[in-house]
């Protein structure tokens, strides 16, 4: 179910009332976001919600024992009750031939209890480890089944037939469930955190499901941290008509972002670089240009909506996009990209790695370490790797050179300082395109053209660019105005008549201008 | 259910006051409300206006005697959109004309009625530049004292025309009738209900089809709104999303209804500019709108009257486009006398020559309408009944031989088709 569809509409119509209706009791809160979530998110695939359900039985199990709280009997046999009827249910939607998921199911909850006996005979402080290493296996082995095992498999098929030796390869036909590589992180980090003894787990697997499947955020983010999200769900949350507004103001900025200007400007972008080859230096920047513009403004767009449509819930979810083409180096760029992600890969793989302690070289090995499997984590594609190597790559040379020490002591209302500031804008964002031609080409191949066709000289007319121009001169104006004022936000301050017009002008645009068709959320496949 | 921060201080606040202040309070409130709806609407209007101009097509129909819609008689209204303006009167008949026609035949003429929709009402189209004119002025030119009567109303598919003509058409006892076929007819001839196919043959199934009708004429009596109608972008813009909707609503309900589900999901009617693809021969939609064609040809041909379909072809670039007609079963072809501009189109077609308009409602331009002419007279040439009515008629001009046909059309097709002519930019 996707936040721009109809049936979308109809969905939150029928969901909010009842919603008011309970939100004053927890439990039944709780339950109620449960079912609707599993009912978002199995919209797509019912299957899919097995998945959800197997890591959020073992997480829940898994941080009160990773925090060293005794994991009782009656804990095991929530959970895999949970994940009992959640399986069935599923099934009872899904096709017959699908019914053999039923005895892997059990057979999972069996071998689980076999790990569980293990866990029991272990002395304390081991017995936690082992919890956190049942979540980690249980969600990265997920998603290493689910998103990388193709590109694995195919991966050493290639490099052993480099070496002269020929093996079968073998392909499954897998589906990636759409946002799995968010709640996986969000579970782990839930674990993580709890082992770390930042998050005290709460014995409610009713509070933990509803947390772990909340639908403005299951599919593509923001990945939030327990210890921000998780006290929300324990209590009842405020909920005003200020909230309201300001929430549904949040969703239908979002929404303007994605369906006016990221899917208008998708298919200039698609055009070039689904055939690279056949395209002039000005429509190839162009391309370039309109994907900086749709990536972002799908991304961003969703996180808006995610948090729109959380506030008018009652849920606060964390900023996700804070103004991120604005940043002037690499490191200023992840601060403000994708926070949620670049947050949680500092706090649970680099500083896990040994972050800045163990001297200059190391730290050099665990920023590449990290952004490379940043860049794996957006997709199964070495491409994806290559991106992430890129920005490993630039940030150690920015890093080695001090560029963001340097910045920091020049100031920046003085002519040296604008001159200083919006070079290092310049070769940032500049940067910044250059990696989105490695994310978005289909292959290595494809995005040499890319380079290669951006050094010639024909093909530059106003016509090629001004799509482009049009749609994303608004929200520069508006993003500027962001950046000068401080607040992201804009819609909720000022005069009440300027806000109302903004809201209006908003909405007009949506009706008038929304891409025919639609395009996916990019987000969606990660 | 919901807490308002800002609302107990306000409840004490009210309850501290009297009646009247209260009172004051509420329809100072109201008043506030008033005026923010009263600026919202205005911002709409402009903000529509500058950024997206729409096309102002009002459609001045109203609910006939005979159960479907017809134009209002006398009206006198029109049309702009980014391409052209244009004025339409109608007549107190109901036809797009600037006279009036007796049920009675004049002696020695020869009268074609034509049935259609908006393309052959002429929309986005001068009263000269119609189908219709041309094609009586062609013939006048050729020597055939010719009438042609406009019974098109905007939106009618295959069974309105067919009603059109039972019930109100025959009585001015045509010698030729001509009916409009275009993709949008097989979705309007099962939403409109008017016939249904029982053991393949044409069964009346309802007596009338008055889709907002009853509304447009309760509204059209207030002059507020006619002016809104006529001029506001954002009344245009929404009226054609809510018209397109309720098309939609009542498509799937009578679909439900007859159980005929032929379009594949995402498939919607093909609009003006046509882009629907095409349909299985078998499906219920088509057998349908086949048996009325078929149905509407034993009737005329049974009055001693000839019959002839006219194809609006599909566009789907300046230079490309694509048959209507084919959607028809080819038995259901070969038993009909086809108009088919197409082939013309397409030997016509140049990147700077603009056959349909493009950012109004997509009709075609006086080109259009003069290369679809053309093709209606070569082909009614071989009609018997216009060649007996025709020599009936005795008083015009020779006709002109074979040699001064063909220079007569050269010379007319380059007419008024210069670059820089509005309708053809």
């Amino acid at each position: 179910m996707l936040f721009n569809s109809g049936i979308f509409a109809l969905f939150f119509a029928l969901f909010f009332p009842l919603y008011v209706l309970v939100r004053q009791n927890v439990f039944w809160r709780n339950v109620l976001l449960i079912v609707a979530s599993y009912l978002f998110y199995g919209w797509w695939d019912a299957r899919f919600l097995i998945l959800v359900a197997i890591s959020t039985s073992v997480d829940y199990m898994a941080a009160l024992g990773a925090a060293g709280k005794p994991v009782f009997a009656g804990d095991r046999l929530k959970s895999a009750a949970f994940l009992l009827v959640v399986t069935g249910t599923c099934l009872a939607f899904a096709s017959r031939k699908d019914v053999w998921l039923m005895p892997l199911v059990v057979a999972g909850i069996l071998l689980a209890a076999g790990w569980l006996k293990v866990i029991d005979h272990a002395p304390p402080e081991r017995q936690r480890k082992y919890w956190l290493y049942l979540s980690l296996f249980t969600n990265l082995g997920i998603l290493a089944f689910f998103k990388y095992f193709n590109f694995f498999v195919g991966s050493v098929a290639a490099v052993l037939s480099s070496l002269g030796i020929e093996v079968e390869h073998i392909s499954l036909s897998i589906i990636l469930p759409v946002g799995l590589s968010f709640y996986t992180f969000q579970a782990i980090s839930r674990t993580m955190d709890s082992y770390r003894g930042k998050f005290d787990p709460a014995r409610s697997i009713v509070n933990y499901a509803a947390y772990h499947a909340f639908f403005p955020q299951l599919v593509a983010g923001p990945i939030e941290r327990a210890a921000h999200l998780m006290p929300q769900f324990e209590s009842v949350r405020p909920l005003n008509r200020s909230l309201i507004t300001t929430g549904a103001l949040l969703f239908v900025w979002g929404l303007y972002q994605k369906m006016v200007i990221a899917d208008n400007v998708a298919p200039i972008a698609n055009a070039v670089f689904s055939d690279p080859a056949n395209q002039t230096a000005g429509m190839t920047l162009a391309a370039v240009l309109a994907f900086t513009v749709q990536i972002y403004c799908d991304f961003c767009g969703y996180s808006n909506m995610a948090r729109g449509l959380a506030r008018c819930l009652g849920f606060d979810l964390v900023v996700n996009f804070n103004l991120p083409y604005f940043a002037r180096t690499p490191s200023e760029f992840w601060q403000r990209w994708h926070i949620s992600l670049s947050s949680w890969l500092r706090d649970y793989l680099y500083i896990s790695l040994g972050g800045n302690r163990n001297g200059r070289m190391m730290m050099y090995r665990n920023l590449m370490i990290t952004m490379l499997l940043g860049g794996l984590w957006h997709g199964a594609a070495w491409t994806f790797v290559a991106w992430g190597a890129f920005h490993g790559a630039i940030q150690v040379v920015y890093r080695a050179l001090h560029v963001d020490q340097l910045l920091e002591r020049i100031r920046f209302l003085t002519p040296a300082g604008i001159l200083i500031h919006m070079s290092s804008w310049v070769v940032t964002i500049t940067l910044v395109m250059a990696g989105w031609i490695l994310f978005r080409a289909r292959s290595f191949d494809d995005a040499t053209v890319i380079f290669s066709n951006l050094f010639g000289t024909e093909g530059y007319s106003r016509g090629t660019f001004w799509p482009v121009f049009v749609y994303a001169t608004p929200l520069l104006l508006v993003e500027i105005y962001q950046r000068m004022s401080g607040k992201l936000e804009i819609l909720n301050t000022g005069p009440f008549l300027v806000r109302h017009t903004a809201a209006l002008s908003i909405l007009l645009a949506l009706v008038l201008f929304s891409a025919p068709g639609g395009q996916e959320f990019i987000y969606f496949d990660f | 259910m919901i807490s308002d921060p800002g609302a107990a201080a306000d409840g004490s606040r009210s309850s501290g006051c009297g009646a009247t202040s209260r009172g004051r309070g509420v329809a100072l409130r109201l008043l506030k409300m008033v005026a923010l709806t009263v600026y919202s609407l205005a911002f709409a209007e402009a903000f529509i206006r500058v950024f997206s101009p729409q096309a102002l097509v009002p459609r001045y129909v109203t609910g006939t005697a005979w159960g479907i819609r017809g134009n209002i008689p006398n009206a006198r209204y029109w049309h702009q959109t980014p391409e052209v303006k244009v004025q339409y009167r109608i007549n107190s008949q109901g036809m797009r004309a600037d006279r009036e026609y007796p049920f009675q035949k004049p002696a020695g003429t020869c009268r074609i009625a034509v049935f259609g929709d908006s393309f052959l009402v002429g929309y986005e189209l001068d009263l000269k530049d119609t189908f219709t004119t041309q094609l009586e002025q062609r013939l006048r030119a050729q020597g055939v004292r010719a009438e042609i009567l406009n019974f098109s109303v905007s939106g009618f598919g295959t069974a309105e025309m067919l009603r059109a003509y039972e019930k109100f058409g025959r009585k001015f006892d045509p010698d030729l009738v001509l009916f409009e076929w275009h993709s949008t007819d097989p979705d309007d001839n099962v939403r409109s209900g008017l016939y249904r196919l029982d053991d393949g043959k044409i069964k009346v199934d309802r007596s009338q089809y008055l889709p907002g009708i009853r509304t447009q004429d309760s509204l059209m009596k207030f002059r507020l709104y006619r002016i809104i109608a006529d001029n506001s972008h954002l009344y245009a813009f929404i009226r054609e999303r809510v018209a397109g909707s309720v098309k939609r609503l009542l498509l799937t309900r009578r679909r439900a209804l007859h159980g005929a589900t032929t379009t594949a999901p995402g498939e919607s009617a093909a609009d003006n500019q046509g882009s629907s693809p095409a349909r299985n021969w078998s499906s219920p939609d088509i057998k349908l709108s086949a048996a009325l064609l078929i149905h509407a040809q034993h009737m005329v041909i049974a009055e001693h009257r000839d019959f002839y379909v006219v194809e609006i072809p599909n566009r789907t670039s300046r230079t490309q486009f694509r048959s209507t007609v084919e959607r028809l079963p080819p038995d259901t072809r070969e038993r009909l006398k086809i108009i088919s501009p197409l082939a013309a189109f397409v030997r016509a077609a140049r990147p700077d020559l603009k056959l349909y308009y493009e950012q109004g409602h997509g009709h075609l331009t006086p080109t259009g309408a003069r290369i679809l002419t053309e093709e209606a007279l070569a082909a009614i040439e071989g009609s018997p009944q216009l060649a007996r009515c025709a020599s009936l008629s005795g008083e015009g001009p020779p006709q002109p031989s074979g040699m001064d046909l063909a220079r007569h059309k050269q010379a007319w097709l380059r007419g008024s088709d210069a670059p820089g002519h509005r309708g053809s930019q």
